[in-house]
């Protein structure tokens, strides 16, 4: 694909000398949806987009074009209304000043074995048909869905600095869930987590391994299970999580609290700050020695893998968490410069060519520990909870307080799984609840869990990321609502 | 404006149509130019200026739709576009028979809205430059430091269809807000929404603001049961999700919804009605919605009665009744309808403070945050409070109070009302993730006899 980065490299000759610093980036994207539900195909979508965004650095402020009109003409006047938007502004926040990065340049593609925009729908739709027709074993499930998405970014970026790469990133994904209706109650199971499915940066071969089809019965099952399950026990006991809730626990407890912006309060009036200050790094005890946990853009199938992020930095591993200390921070250059640091975090991420990058996170996983597979743990565990795939989350402006709920909790007994529960919630507080982490399974339980919807910023705008997570316990959790 | 657009339109159709002519083919053009200027620490941080046109064909083959998008505007992508959504369409038709959805909407007159501004429309960086500036020398002058967004756009929409439908219409929208932080941390929060630059003032927020900043130390609330004075952010926020719990007429349908087995009841205090009105006066008026279906007004709770649920084509032709004019896409969202003009009618206190004059000892709450469903069917939510928290103590609103989370039902909550604010003010979250399309809850502060604290924040 021409995705005319001649064309970006001249822009960005012509805005050298007109502002402090200018990158721009053309992207491309393709996107498809397909929803199976009550045996029809509900939705069957496929969506383009192309479009550059033009960003610029006048006295401390950025100014952002961006337009669907990728001609030459279109370019400049992107250019133009970028610097004229910049201008416009009282100067922005001294000492900012961004990081060196080498100029990027070169190509990078996404691994991807089973192209899904190369098969043919009828062949995807087959599949999704299949699996949602498996869920459907009992009349009291009054909703079941299959579904499927799959993206393909192109983009091509260069900047004022000399920086000129192309990158290709496929992404797809696919997912159950069954809503039973009855005895007052309405309850949803999903696989293989909540909220859309499972996505991966993958082909087609992800969604063939996910078992949809074998799995599904199990599922409809579950879900009308639940209807007459008793209510989950309230009270503080030792809870053990599934490894896509804890990725979502990961993601709201620790990766936004260590966003550097939020530190810096950048976000102070939408998506909050932080109860993690600068000054903590290298000292703040996060949670427990179990508990280490890194930022990884270069983790295969990773949603927040990339070769370079959107400002041009090259992806990278990174410590943020090292045996229950605080050791990094998710930044990029201008929040990192700003910390006194000389080294970008590579966070730097945009939805699409009509938003501008914010910090954002890439792959933030906590590392498996050694307490084996999930049996393994369970039955070194005694008594307690065992507690899967998330149905509700919230948590306060600084990342503090949080309570989450769950579709299903099973009883701990012995060291094994008991009884069913339903509507399970437990809340606490971020450095408490991580400092009761005792054990993390191994890594033949570890898996990558995506979250696809992270709002941020204004214009609001999404982020895939991806949360390595394998199942882990908690000691002396609160255990539903006060 | 719309003329060109509604023109780009029937190109789209005519492109969709030419490979079929059985099927039924919806062009939906969207076009957003928008700037949006956000600040932190009492200066500008991005600015992002968008232009973009997206047009949308849905085609129904056999009573099986398919959809497809592009941005690319030329003949050929249109074509494309258009050969796509039949793809999928038929794909979805397969070998199994007529599909449900009931096909698109005739052609229908409606009524023309007064929601364009011409000077808003300039989208002119100088104006956001001058809200930012005034809102900075508020905070300066208080030592405080101003954070928020300034944000207008111009969206318009044409629609043209094989059923004969040819709608258009242009809207623009203002939107600001302003929080004041002082050095410990502390802050308050004010927005403003409406159809121009005119009616959102960043000055004259900040300058309300800076009364609501706390002072003094911060007072512990002990988890429990409290009466309550919501502002009008808070309202909007607890309404806006109602209206997916409750209003939904899919979820209505799969009965899964709040009001199900409830309509015709009363599921509220009897000062409590709440219409979706698209004309409104202060609303951000709507003419259509995504299916051409003229927008009209329609009681949701009538004096605590539960009246309506809104739909579109697809959730109406399940419900065996008609579409209310609440489509989100075109062919209707496989989440459901939404309302998108919420109104909840005033009382006759003339403000926050006349309605904590009822209370002993409560909280009065401003602003909600993450805020999510635990459980839609009761309309039981959980989120934190922000950006103002306070006592009220003898009928006073008095020291500023620690955020606490809440976990309560909405009907609940809205069955203890006791106490309405006479002057409904629109309220927007002002988010505008992908597609910008705002929208507004018109409401005033309330006061209820229970509110249910179950932590800190």
């Amino acid at each position: 694909m021409d995705l005319g980065l001649d064309a970006l490299v001249a822009l960005m000759d012509a805005a050298a000398g007109r502002c402090a610093y200018a990158d721009v980036r053309h992207v491309v994207t393709e996107e498809e949806q397909l929803v199976v539900r009550g045996g029809a195909v509900e939705s069957a979508e496929h969506d383009v987009s192309t479009g550059v965004g033009v960003r610029v650095l006048v006295d401390g402020a950025w100014g952002f074009a961006a337009t669907s009109d990728v001609s030459s003409a279109g370019l400049a006047a992107a250019l133009a209304r970028a610097l004229a938007t910049a201008a416009a502004l009282p100067a922005g926040l001294a000492g900012r000043a961004r990081v060196a990065e080498p100029p990027a340049r070169g190509a990078w593609t996404s691994p991807c074995a089973i192209d899904p925009f190369g098969l043919a729908l009828e062949e995807k739709l087959a599949l999704l048909v299949e699996a949602e027709a498996a869920l459907r074993v009992d009349p009291r499930l009054v909703r079941t869905e299959a579904v499927f998405v799959a993206t393909r970014s192109d983009q091509a970026f260069a900047s004022t600095e000399g920086a000129a790469v192309t990158q290709r990133r496929t992404s797809c994904g696919a997912g159950l869930s069954a809503t039973a209706v009855g005895a007052g109650e309405v309850q949803t199971r999903s696989y293989p987590s909540a909220h859309g499915g499972l996505v991966r940066q993958a082909g087609w071969e992800h969604v063939l391994a996910l078992d949809l089809v074998g799995t599904a019965p199990r599922i409809g099952s579950e879900a009308v299970e639940l209807l007459t399950a008793p209510p989950c026990p309230s009270g503080r006991t030792t809870l053990v999580l599934g490894g896509e809730q804890l990725a979502l626990q990961v993601h709201e407890s620790i990766g936004h609290a260590l966003e550097l912006d939020r530190m810096q309060l950048l976000e102070a009036a939408y998506a909050g700050t932080s109860w993690v200050s600068v000054a903590d790094v290298g000292t703040l005890v996060y949670g427990s020695p179990e508990l280490t946990v890194t930022a990884d853009a270069t983790v295969a199938g990773g949603l927040g893998t990339f070769g370079w992020d959107d400002e041009g930095a090259a992806a990278r591993r990174s410590a943020l968490i090292d045996r229950g200390r605080l050791v990094g921070t998710l930044s990029d250059r201008e929040s990192a410069g700003a910390a006194g640091s000389t080294q970008t975090g590579a966070c730097a991420r945009a939805d699409g060519f009509a938003r501008q990058p914010v910090v954002r996170m890439t792959n933030v996983s906590i590392e498996p520990g050694g307490a084996g597979s999930l049996d393994d743990l369970l039955a070194d565990t005694g008594d307690g909870l065992y507690l899967e795939t998330n149905r509700s989350w919230s948590i306060d402006d600084r990342r503090l307080h949080f309570q989450f709920a769950t579709e299903v909790a099973y009883e701990i007994r012995g060291g094994t799984l008991g009884r069913l529960y339903r509507n399970p919630s437990y809340h606490g507080v971020t450095p408490s609840f991580w400092a009761s982490l005792d054990a993390v399974c191994g890594p033949q339980a570890w898996s990558l869990w995506g979250v696809t919807n992270c709002g941020k910023a204004e214009p609001g705008q999404f982020a895939a990321v991806s949360h390595g997570a394998a199942p882990a316990r908690f000691r002396d959790v609160e255990v539903g609502v006060a | 404006m719309s003329a060109e657009l509604l023109g780009l339109a029937e190109r789209a159709l005519a492109a969709a149509s030419a490979a079929s002519s059985s099927d039924q083919v919806q062009a939906t053009v969207t076009r957003e130019r928008s700037l949006a200027s956000r600040f932190a620490r009492s200066a500008p941080t991005q600015a992002t200026g968008i232009d973009d046109t997206t047009v949308h064909v849905l085609v129904v083959h056999d009573g099986h739709a398919g959809t497809a998008t592009t941005n690319a505007l030329d003949d050929d992508a249109l074509r494309a576009a258009g050969a796509r959504a039949r793809a999928a369409a038929t794909a979805a038709a397969g070998d199994g028979g007529t599909g449900d959805h009931p096909g698109l909407a005739p052609p229908a007159p409606y009524a023309a809205r007064d929601g364009y501004d011409a000077a808003t429309a300039a989208l002119d960086p100088a104006v956001a430059g001058a809200q930012l500036r005034a809102a900075f020398a508020v905070a300066a002058d208080e030592r405080l430091e101003a954070f928020g967004i300034w944000s207008s756009a111009v969206v318009e929409t044409a629609i043209a269809s094989s059923t004969g439908v040819r709608a258009a219409d242009a809207v623009t929208d203002a939107f600001g807000k302003v929080v004041l932080r002082d050095a410990g941390g502390r802050s308050a929060y004010l927005s403003g929404t409406g159809v121009g630059v005119a009616d959102v003032d960043l000055g004259a927020l900040a300058r309300r603001v800076v009364a609501k900043v706390p002072r003094g130390p911060l007072v512990d609330v002990p988890a429990g049961t409290l009466p309550v004075v919501l502002g009008e952010e808070a309202v909007a926020t607890l309404l806006g999700y109602l209206g997916g719990m409750a209003f939904n007429g899919l979820a209505h349908v799969e009965e899964r919804g709040a009001l199900v087995d409830r309509l015709g009841t009363s599921v509220a205090a009897a000062s409590v009605t709440l219409r979706d009105d698209p004309g409104a006066p202060a609303t951000l008026p709507r003419a259509f919605d995504a299916e051409a279906v003229p927008k009209a007004p329609l009681t949701l709770l009538e004096a605590g009665v539960a009246r309506h649920v809104v739909h579109d084509r697809r959730s109406a032709a399940l419900a065996g009744t008609a579409s209310t004019g609440h489509a989100t896409v075109p062919g209707g969202s496989s989440w459901g309808a939404g309302p998108t003009n919420l109104v909840l009618d005033g009382g006759d206190a003339a403000d926050e403070h006349a309605l904590a004059a009822g209370i002993e000892r409560g909280l009065y709450v401003h602003r909600l945050w993450y805020v999510n469903p635990v459980n839609p069917r009761e309309t039981l939510l959980t989120g934190v409070t922000r950006d103002g928290t306070h006592l009220i103590e003898d009928g006073r609103i008095t020291r500023p109070a620690r955020d606490v989370r809440f976990t309560d039902t909405v009907l609940g909550l809205l069955s203890r009302v006791e106490a309405l604010g006479a002057s409904p003010r629109l309220v927007s979250e002002g988010e505008y993730y992908g597609r910008r399309f705002a929208t507004g809850v018109l409401c005033p502060p309330l006061r209820a006899s229970s509110f249910r604290i179950t932590g800190g924040a």
